[in-house]
């Protein structure tokens, strides 16, 4: 059974710091065999705020990445989304996820 | 300085709704695109950025722009949006330009008719403050000549 992942995109600095432009990323959900139904679907499902903290253990080497991430937003499935909902927005596999730095386009 | 990667999902792409039209694209046709609006309104705004010739006292020879398109041009056409809403210009367009932009030519075109001249101001100016504060489109100043003057 293969895990869920997602299509993280990056841009300007993160692709710089990340040294690269996109990547899969594996989601980090519970495989285990419990009986309860709730708990069991509590474990398919990944917050986005716990998603920071997983690419800066993929890129562990990723100069100043953890700034980065701490000053940028993010989208998922081509929608904005707001820094107060970084908890509510949870994601289950096949999103496509942006980390959008600071703009500077005009 | 090392090579920029590019993104895949930085590409050409256009939005076209009712009067209002958004686009990105590797090259600008200024004349075309503000000819695109005239629609004999009476108001005809156009604003062109150009890039600048320097950034914090360091010569910039040209500037490199990318943007995460799909989203990019939903935000750029809900902008649009706004302005008819709150402004009801004839028509706007705005472009802006992906990719390798020398020193001195055009990265965004504003451009806006409307009947009367308030309105074309003022529609111009929110697309290119609104454009400029969301639109997810990133540039990056290629310094080629290293020179430093101390303030």
């Amino acid at each position: 059974k293969t895990s869920p992942t997602i299509t993280m995109l990056y841009f300007a600095a993160a692709s710089t710091s990340i040294g690269l432009t996109s990547e899969q990323v594996t989601l980090p959900l519970g495989q285990s065999q419990t009986e309860s139904p709730e708990h069991r679907e509590a474990e398919l499902k990944f917050p986005l705020s716990s998603l920071p903290s997983l690419l800066l253990s993929l890129h562990p080497t990723a100069l100043n990445l953890k700034q980065i991430l701490d000053t940028s937003q993010w989208s998922v499935n081509v929608e904005m989304v707001d820094s107060d909902d970084m908890d509510k927005i949870e994601l289950k596999g096949g999103e496509e996820v942006a980390v959008i730095c600071p703009v500077s386009g005009g | 300085m090392s090579s920029m990667i590019l993104p895949s999902a930085s590409f050409e792409t256009r939005s076209e709704i009712a009067g209002a039209t958004c686009a990105l694209s590797y090259t600008l046709d200024v004349p075309t695109i503000i000819q695109s609006v005239n629609d004999g309104a009476g108001a005809n705004v156009h604003f062109i950025g150009t890039t600048r010739n320097s950034f914090q006292g360091k010569v910039v020879t040209r500037l490199e722009y990318q943007a995460y398109s799909k989203l990019a041009i939903k935000t750029m056409a809900e902008i649009v949006g706004t302005a008819f809403e709150n402004f009801k210009p004839i028509r706007c367009a705005v472009h802006h330009r992906l990719g390798t932009v020398p020193v001195g030519e055009p990265s965004i075109v504003v451009a806006v008719s409307a009947p009367h001249r308030k309105e074309a101001f003022r529609a111009c100016e929110f697309i290119l403050e609104e454009v400029k504060r969301k639109a997810q489109i990133w540039k990056r100043g290629k310094l080629d000549i290293i020179l430093s003057y101390s303030i």
